[in-house]
């Protein structure tokens, strides 16, 4: 039936918007329209957004062009006030009735959970959605949240950026839509110079070719295509290899509608500057790409992607040339400038740092972090002597181009450690140390890798635990969202950095240690060691759970196996991996774990007694004995699986564990627990306790959630 | 074209447009935004349109006349419309093409830059406008001034004449700009960049500067209360100029800073407030020529 649905088409232009919001802009514009359309009852098929810097535009395929009736049951009033002890109908019924536009007769009555009452069952015709739809696109745009909004002209409306035209088209037809002031159109406009006057759109399915005829590509992922695919072509044919960093390409293709990539030069001398610092002048300040040679070493030339065509593109080289130039020249002043004092000479200059208000000065930091260098040196096995040499090394230096020019600048702040390591390097430091002062922030968010040298590992855990410690400590634990000291980062910073290192370190102690190396505190926010480790651990186990998750580890037994004591992150996350498998593999897991929660439950909870001896002597009915038994053989099994730090075998650990399985079943099955007498009942409870102590070397149990239990 | 033909070209343009044509303010300011003219004017419902250059110190930004890009007093040229137009991006670019740009063979963009004034409790979303990757124009929309919500909007286009005139021209250094066809920019002013940097950033007395602030700040305060913000407001923009000499002495510490900023911006709240209150009183005048968005 081609005449019973059209395509929808929805455009707000706008002035140019912040690169960033247009894809989350368009992300909800489609959830919102589907759901809308859904709700409205008008069915449709897949739905295409597009975006550029000036227009959000959405595409929904096959819309239905009327609601299909439907029958709409209305409770009215109760049965009882509807109608007399005759059963005649009230003026209660009748006014309902009439106010449905139905007869008294059409009424029926019908039992609900309060009573009966009077229902009317109502046709409600479909509506066309021409008209349906003006609210729908109008909630939506309306509806769209950004980081940011504005006002403009003398309206008190609120959006990204100011709204220019906007087109909403039903096939041919427009659909009336009218937001901050402006009416809905089938008129959108072209690129801004090369195209001249608005672009008449007959109806939606025009809409790609005919924008791309006036010189905008509408399609985000077609027009990022392009741009890879010109900048590649364009450093090619001047004899080098783009360097196609995906946050950047992401940016420059919400900054142009019709893009044409050009290789400009700048003066070689400037590549005596750290890479990173070329890098970030160009993608910072300008979005240029940089280019390389085929060893990865920088050639002096960049790419530009222009919102144009291939017109003047030699002035618009010069231009973006003439423009690189100073900024360049800022760089290579501020090298110059820093290089007059070497890395280490700025230590003392640390001291007039602060770090953070009451935790003492960046050099004292730095002096904390050599410390906490020493003390997991001495914890984590086979750290070479040489590797801590120069983490301690690292550690003294870590914090000292944050005292220079270059970091000064806030568009380059981004690289300190990275121009700390440049400048280690340049003042004489050996390449193990510059590597780890540029690995001590890493990684900078979940898409960057973990320090992969040692002395890297060491200081970045360092670091991590010293700004988690002094922060804790004054109070600074992060609530809700709000996150301002970028906690929750140094955190799974911490856990990711254990897990690609293997290492086991004792947690409670590192984090002890961490904050006992910290200055008195006199603030009154300021939270007590005790707790404030308390509280530290917690959020580490938080942040080990999150990980997880990305392991595909259930949220249950993700918690469960946090739950059983174990200072060892590492540890708690291979057994968690292990059981995963365990979970996903052995039908019988299910039938341990409820085995084992009987055990659980009788000796946890309110009434759990304190620690209790066994007398292993003392039992007497044979499957308590039997019991001892098994458990006495399980828990050796266990403890050979677990002997080797290097390979714990959780498999092991856990068949051990499954043997207790039906002796624990004919236990209570045969046994009263609870018995009269107080010394058989507390040498049975000091059995199960036992038994319960052995599963929670692996798991709690009573964490797991099987599935058709309540939870 | 000369530096003082972009004057001319842009006054040209923006007279046809409705601005009216102003002259700076004469009182030391950081920025064309600081004078009366856009400080002022942009607040209330009065519709507003106007167009000037403002000299500009920035007393931090001294290098002795010898940085090609860098000057301690520079200017700007300044265009406030409110409530803004509905095609204003249209007339900013247009204005660009009054100066001979022909945007076909350039590269003109506007990228997300927003603006704010701590100093005058200020801020606005907007952005630069590129020109083939140069910042030639800032283009915002005012949110607040002074503490207050703008209602209209007024729109701000802020030139940086010394960076067009030197793309135009095709120079690398400040000094060699035709200021006329005769004089260049650095005849003109060079000696002055060097004696006004020696003041700025070594000579001038901080003690001084210090007790000037001080002086300046309660005069402003005494003047808004009297009921006369205009003066007042001389006061305010002392102030603001104090605080970057002293600034640019090296003399505020971090600490300080945040509250001398927080000082000079109650002054110009206080401002703000008195002038509104007395346009009110005087039935907002300029109301009869209102203009609805995209009319004016």
């Amino acid at each position: 039936m081609a005449d019973s649905t059209a395509d929808l088409l929805f455009e707000i232009g706008v002035e140019e918007i912040p690169a960033p919001a247009v894809l989350p802009a368009l992300g909800q514009l489609e959830r919102m329209l589907v759901k809308a359309l859904d709700e409205a009852r008008l069915a449709h098929g897949e739905a295409r957004t597009c975006g550029t810097p000036r227009r959000l535009a959405i595409i929904i395929r096959d819309v239905v062009l009327r609601q299909p009736d439907v029958e709409q049951e209305v409770k009215g009033p109760p049965a009882a006030a509807a109608f007399d002890a005759d059963g005649n109908p009230t003026r209660a019924a009748e006014g309902f009735a009439a106010g449905r536009g139905l007869s008294v007769d059409a009424l029926e009555v019908r039992a609900t959970d309060r009573g009966d009452y009077v229902f009317a069952t109502v046709a409600e015709p479909g509506r066309a959605a021409v008209e349906v739809l003006p609210e729908i696109l109008r909630d939506a745009a309306t509806s769209l949240t950004f980081p940011k909004t504005m006002r403009w002209g003398s309206s008190d409306f609120r959006f990204a950026r100011p709204i220019r035209w906007i087109v909403a088209l039903l096939g041919g037809d427009v659909v009336p839509v009218e937001i901050a002031g402006l009416h809905s159109d089938r008129l959108t406009w072209g690129h801004r110079f090369l195209s001249e006057g608005p672009v008449t759109l007959a109806d939606p399915s025009q809409y790609l070719d005919a924008l791309e005829a006036a010189y905008v590509i509408a399609d985000h992922k077609r027009r990022r295509e392009m741009i890879a695919t010109g900048a590649r072509a364009a450093a090619e044919q001047a004899g080098g290899r783009v360097r196609l960093d995906a946050d950047l390409l992401d940016e420059v293709n919400f900054m142009v509608e019709y893009p044409t990539a050009l290789v400009g030069h700048f003066d070689s001398r400037y590549l005596e500057l750290p890479d990173d610092v070329i890098v970030t002048v160009m993608s910072g300040h300008q979005r240029y790409f940089a280019v390389e040679n085929p060893d990865g070493t920088l050639q002096p030339l960049f790419v530009a992607i222009r919102n144009g065509d291939e017109q003047g593109l030699d002035l618009v080289r010069q231009g973006n040339e003439r423009v690189i130039e100073p900024r360049l020249a800022d760089a290579e002043f501020y090298l110059t400038e820093d290089m007059r004092t070497p890395l280490h000479d700025r230590v003392e200059d640390l001291k007039r740092v602060t770090y953070i208000e009451g935790m003492g000065s960046l050099y004292d930091k730095t002096q904390r972090l050599e410390g906490l260098v020493h003390w997991l040196c001495g914890r984590v096995a086979q750290v070479e002597q040489r590797h801590e040499d120069n983490a301690a090394r690292a550690a003294t230096l870590s914090k000292c181009d944050l005292t220079t020019t270059m970091i000064g600048d806030t568009k380059l702040a981004k690289l300190q450690g990275r121009v700390g390591a440049e400048y280690a390097r340049r003042s004489g430091e050996p390449e193990e140390v510059a590597l780890a002062i540029a690995e001590q922030y890493r990684p900078l968010a979940a898409a960057d890798h973990p320090p992969t040298t040692t002395p890297g590992r060491l200081i970045a855990l360092a670091d991590k635990m010293d700004h988690l410690a002094a922060c804790f400590r004054l109070g600074m634990r992060p609530t809700g969202s709000a996150d301002p000291h970028a906690l929750r980062r140094s955190a799974a910073g911490i856990v990711r950095i254990i897990l690609d290192a293997r290492w086991r370190i004792d947690m409670p102690a590192f984090i002890r240690a961490a904050l006992d190396a910290l200055p008195e505190v006199g603030d009154e926010d300021a939270i007590e060691p005790d707790q404030a480790a308390a509280q530290l651990e917690e959020f580490l186990a938080a942040r080990l759970q999150a990980e997880l998750e990305t392991y595909a580890v259930g949220y249950d037994l993700a918690r469960a196996v946090l739950a059983a004591p174990c200072p060892d992150l590492l540890d708690a996350f291979d057994r968690a991996l292990a059981l995963r498998a365990i979970r996903g593999s052995d039908a019988d897991f299910e039938a341990v774990v409820i085995a084992a929660e009987r055990t659980a439950n009788i000796v946890r909870g309110p009434k759990a007694e304190e620690k209790l001896a066994l007398d292993a002597e003392a039992l007497t009915e044979p499957e308590e004995k039997a019991l001892h038994e098994a458990y006495t053989a399980a828990a050796a099994r266990l403890e050979r699986a677990l002997a080797d730090d290097a390979v714990r075998d959780y498999q092991a650990a856990w068949q051990a564990l499954a043997e207790l399985r039906d002796p624990i079943d004919a236990f209570f099955d045969a046994v009263l627990v609870m018995a009269e007498d107080d010394a058989v009942r507390r040498n049975r409870l000091a059995l199960v306790a036992a038994v319960d102590d052995l599963f929670l070397r692996l798991l709690d149990v009573q964490q797991i959630v099987i599935e058709g239990e309540a939870d | 074209m000369t530096f003082q033909d972009i004057f001319a070209t842009l006054d040209r343009f923006w007279a046809g447009q409705g601005c009216l044509l102003t002259e700076p303010w004469e009182i030391e300011v950081g920025a064309g935004t600081m004078a009366p003219d856009t400080f002022l004017r942009s607040l209330g419902p009065e519709p507003w349109n106007v167009a000037y250059v403002q000299p500009c110190r920035r007393p931090a930004d001294s290098r002795y006349g010898e940085n090609p890009n860098r000057l301690g007093r520079y200017f700007q040229y300044q265009v406030i419309m409110k409530p803004s137009p509905r095609d204003f991006q249209d007339r900013a670019i247009a204005s660009v093409e009054a100066l001979g740009i022909d945007p076909l063979q350039h590269d003109i963009r506007f990228v997300e830059d927003d603006w704010e004034s701590p100093t005058l409790g200020a801020s606005g979303v907007g952005w630069e406008m590129w020109l083939d990757g140069m910042e030639i124009c800032q283009y915002t929309y005012f949110q607040q001034v002074g503490g207050l919500q703008c209602r209209p909007v007024a729109v701000e286009l802020t030139y940086g004449p010394e960076r067009l005139a030197m793309y135009l021209q095709g120079v690398e250094d400040y000094r060699h700009l035709q200021w006329s066809d005769t004089i260049t920019y650095g005849e003109l002013r060079f000696e002055e960049e060097r004696q006004y940097s020696h003041y700025n950033l070594e000579l001038a007395d901080v003690g001084m500067l210090s007790k000037m602030f001080e002086m300046c700040e309660a005069e402003a305060r005494r003047v808004t209360a009297a009921g006369f913000p205009l003066p007042a407001y001389d006061y305010v923009l002392k102030c603001s100029h104090l605080f970057n000499l002293m600034d640019a002495r090296g003399a505020i510490s971090v600490s300080e800073r945040t509250g001398m900023i927080e000082r000079v911006r109650n002054l110009a709240a206080a401002v703000a407030r008195a002038w509104v209150a007395r346009r009110e009183e005087l039935g907002f005048p300029l109301l009869a020529e209102e203009h609805p968005e995209g009319t004016a």
